[in-house]
Formats: structure tokens, sequence, C-alpha cells
């Protein structure tokens, strides 16, 4: 088994407002829950180790900006921009309401894992019993709750449902933001299988069904570069081994036994 | 230390040669490596003729006599003078396992090979009848002439070897030891072909009449300098992955289908019935 170093609840909020249904108001804190655990490396100068930083250059001179010096542009046409101050955006932003508000209840599974975006932990702020009341009515109903929330900038949908004991929200992604698969030509072309061979691919996911458990997917990845890391802080020198492929590990397994045959001629 | 265990680099694995089956390269080399116990030895010295399909079998291929650019080293080949291309074409040989292992890594699915050894090139050392049946004739047909064509031979006293072509037709070949030129071994198996014709209303034995519809050809013309056939274990550029391959006579009575003969079935049979096809080289009275 391999330790999987639990992620430590977040300590700040990331967000403080009300979720509301009705004429009920219950105050939340919204922390988040998903963190992308890859290996991060900063780029550094090769011959004397410093890292490098980053400067934002313009392409004309090539003379470095400050900050100050800086304005959002959106290209209209090649190489055409219209210019905003940071003040005239910042006048349209969403302001947020600081609430959630369920507009409506519908089944959790009804709504395609596909639109599911991100998700973050309402923990109760001072408001316990009505939490507590929530959380266990979500509970019996099985039942998912569908609002939106403005955090930082965007607004989102989002869907408010109990897990694991507590009320989660996940923020949606528009439908807009959803490629339909339809619109591949590749699929225009596929056939009907025929009933033999669809016999045969339904007699394989038969066999092969069971249940999901997503701690059996491990990041190989990450896992040998940390191996790394831990040799060189050790100072050990590292060997770089090409790794066979995959689709080449069949192929040594027949070369051993022809080999093997060849031997004995 | 790594065990090395070919020099072959793999490239491309996965690219797709058999789009109908989801048969991708590396599978195409499992095979010719799998197979490579019953193939090398009749392939020994012999100047091969490859068909290429770099991007599957539904792209198409390209015919190859030289050694392709980039060739390593440890590839041996032989130079031969072309008459029509006028001049010198390098031709592999495929020796051992890793010219194999190279050839299949260059998608060269079909290999191709000589009746003639590069160092007697105008002395066959095989035989060859190439029963090819012309549509509505099929398989089946062809099945009937060559069984026709073995019992011929048996009572020449001449033990003959059966392969399929991996297509429709039947190959038929008479190991000899290699004395008699083309000429001769062109003309014996025109005349055997003659007799068939008479003896059977299927068979024709003369090339104006190869294109006869239903009609089984006995094609002696192919027992020339240069002609090649797919040799044995050759996998075929059809869409079903067939495999040319060496048959017991027991099996052809029986009828044994060519398409049931292909890229997976074929490395589980366990006898070779061509085993020892070149220690029984015999002779022929002219």
């Amino acid at each position: 088994m391999e330790k999987t170093s639990k992620v430590n609840v977040p300590r700040r909020p990331i967000w403080t407002g009300s979720l509301t249904i009705g004429l009920v108001n219950v105050p939340v804190k919204l922390y988040p829950m998903i963190y992308d655990r890859g290996i991060s490396f900063r780029f550094l100068h090769k011959s004397d180790g410093h890292p490098l930083k980053y400067q934002k250059v313009c392409t004309k001179d090539e003379k470095v900006i400050p900050w100050e010096e800086v304005a959002k542009g959106y290209e209209i046409a090649k190489n055409e921009y219209v210019i905003f101050d940071k003040e005239e955006l910042e006048a349209v932003k969403p302001e947020s309401d600081k609430r959630i508000r369920l507009d409506k209840f519908v089944d959790y599974f009804s709504v395609d894992p596909i639109y599911f975006d991100r998700s973050y932990a309402l923990m109760p702020d001072k408001s316990s019993d009505a939490y507590s009341l929530l959380l266990t009515a979500f509970e019996k109903k099985g039942k998912a709750g569908v609002g939106r929330i403005t955090l930082r900038t965007k607004e989102y949908p989002a869907l408010v449902h109990a897990y694991k004991g507590a009320i989660v929200l996940t923020t949606l992604r528009y439908a807009y933001d959803v490629v339909d698969p339809q619109g591949f030509e590749e699929l225009k072309k596929l056939k009907e299988p025929e009933k033999a061979e669809l016999d045969l691919a339904v007699k394989i996911v038969t066999d092969l069904s069971g249940e999901f458990d997503i701690t059996e997917y491990k990041d190989r990845y990450r896992q040998k570069v940390e191996e790394l890391i831990k040799k060189k802080v050790k100072g050990e020198t590292v060997v770089v081994e090409k790794p066979v492929e995959e689709e080449a590990k069949g192929l040594m397994v027949a070369l051993r036994e022809t080999l093997k045959q060849l031997e004995k001629k | 230390m790594k065990e090395k265990l070919t020099k072959v680099e793999f490239t491309n694995l996965d690219k797709t040669i058999f789009p109908k089956l989801g048969i991708a390269k590396a599978q195409v080399i499992e095979y010719y490596i799998k197979i490579a116990p019953k193939m090398l030895g009749v392939l020994e010295n012999r100047p091969l003729v490859l068909t290429r399909f770099p991007d599957g079998i539904n792209r198409e291929g390209f015919y190859e006599k030289d050694a392709p650019q980039g060739k390593p080293s440890w590839v041996k080949t032989v130079k031969i003078y072309s008459e029509t291309a006028k001049r010198d074409v390098n031709y592999v040989l495929c020796n051992d396992l890793d010219t194999l292992i190279w050839l299949a890594n260059l998608a060269a699915i079909e290999i191709h090979m000589p009746f003639s050894k590069a160092d007697s090139r105008e002395k066959p050392d095989m035989i060859f009848f190439d029963v090819d049946p012309e549509p509505p004739a099929t398989y089946k047909e062809a099945t009937t002439v060559a069984l026709l064509l073995k019992e011929k031979l048996d009572n020449l006293g001449l033990e003959s070897y059966v392969k399929t072509s991996g297509k429709k037709g039947i190959h038929v070949l008479i190991p000899i030891v290699p004395e008699n030129s083309f000429r001769e071994t062109r003309n014996f198996v025109h005349k055997i072909g003659e007799q068939l014709a008479k003896e059977q209303k299927l068979v024709v034995s003369e090339f104006k009449e190869t294109k006869k519809p239903g009609k089984v050809f006995v094609d002696y013309l192919q027992n020339s300098h240069g002609r090649t056939m797919a040799c044995p274990y050759s996998l075929r550029a059809v869409p079903e992955a067939t495999v040319s391959t060496p048959l017991e006579w027991s099996e052809v009575k029986k009828g044994i289908k060519p398409t049931e003969l292909n890229i997976f079935s074929v490395v589980k049979r366990e006898k070779d019935p061509w085993k020892g096809i070149l220690e029984n080289k015999q002779r022929l009275k002219v």
C-alpha cells in the first residue's frame, strides 16, 4: 500500500456569504477542496543555479515595461486592439452579492459530470443548526440544489449537494464551454456493428465490470519524479534510462522466447 | 547492464497497419518475431523483394528491391545487376532474426523470395507451381487442382510441399538439387500443367488462357530468374491479415480455409509442415 499523504484542511475560507433558499438564509464559509498536486519545477540559470524571473518586454523596442504602463487589449483583428484601462474593466466586474441562491432542486445524478468544474466545501459560519438541518435534508432526499455563485470576477452555475457528511458546492461549466461531440466528422462515418462482434464486445465489458475505486489510480510520473528527487537530495547520481515503450514490452517477451528457440536449433 | 535483445531500434509501434482488424505495427513485428524460427531457414541467402506499407495497407504501399536508405551496417545485402533498370540493385538478405525484425519495423508486410539462392542464381533449388484461380473460380477450385497436381507428382516419385498464397491461390513446391536451369524447371511445370489440363477441364496451362473466367491456371512462368513468390509465413497486405501458410496435404484435403490462417492463428500452429524442406532436395529427370 502506498501512503497517501492527506491534503490538510485549508485554514482560510476564500469566500464568505450565505446560502439562500426562499426565505431561509444559512451563513457559510467556502473553502477550496481541489488541489492539483502535480510536481512543479522552477526554471534556473543552468550555470549558477539561480531562479529566473519573467519580465514584460515591449515587442516594438524590446524595453522592459513596468506594471504602471501595462494596459489590457482585446484583439479585434490581426494586430488591432481595443485598449482598456484597469478601471474600465473593474467597473463592469460582476458584483458578488455574497449569496448562493438555490433556485431549484434536481436529482444529483441527472447532472452530467462533464459540466462539473471545481468543488468547494461549505462550512457553517456560526450557523451550525441551520447547516445541519440543510445537510440532513440533502442527504435524505438525495437531491442537489442548483443556483449561481460569483467567485472573484466570474459568475458560475453551481450545484450544492451533500458529500461525506458535508455540504459541497461544485461550480459548473456553461453549456457553450463544452464541445458537442456530434460535431466530429468521425462520428458520421460510424457503422452499425455486426451482431457477433457486438456480442463479443459486450462480453468483454461484462467480464471486466467492477466497482470504481479512485485509489487504484496513482500518479506514476509523480512517484518516479519524487524518487529521483530523494536520490538527488541524498547525492546519488541519477542514471537516465530510456524506458521501454509500453508496446515494446510484448515484443521483448516474444523476442526472449524466439531467441531461446533459435538457440536450440 | 541491461540486456539487449535486438539491434533494431523500434519506431512508430502504434501505427495502424491493418485498419479493419485494428492491428498496429507492434503486432506485425511480434508476429514476425514469433514465426521467425519457422521462417528463417528457407529465406537464407535469397535476394528479397519487399512490399512496404508504412502508412498501413489502406494507403499505397510500394515494392522495394533496393535495400532502403538508412540500412544499418549489419544488414547483409547482395549486389545484382538489373537488366531492366540498367544498374546494380542492392538486395537485402535475411539470414538472421535481427534482419527480419528490422524488415518488420520498416512495415515490409509482404516478403517475397526467388526460387534460387544468391550464390547460384541461375540454378533454382525449388520448382514452383502457382495454382491460380480466375473468378468465379475460388480457392475451392484451386484446392481440387492442387490435389490432382500432388497425385501426379507423387506418381513421378516427387515429394511436394504446399502452402496457401494467403489470397485465393495455392502454391506447390518441390525442393530440388540446384543443377537445372530455370528454362528446364519452367518447361517441366508447363508440361505437367498441359497434362492436367487434358485430364481436368478446370485447368488451363497456357498464359493466353489465364483470364478465362472460372478456370484455374497452373502458372509455370514464375520459374524464371528474378521472379518471386510470397515467402512461407509472409503476411499478406489484405484486410484480413492472412498469412501465406505452409500446410500438410491432409489439411488441404480437409478444406482448411485461407482466411482462417491469419496473423493471430498461424503462430498458434505447432508443427511446421515445411520443416526440413531444403534437406529434402530431389532430382529432376529432364
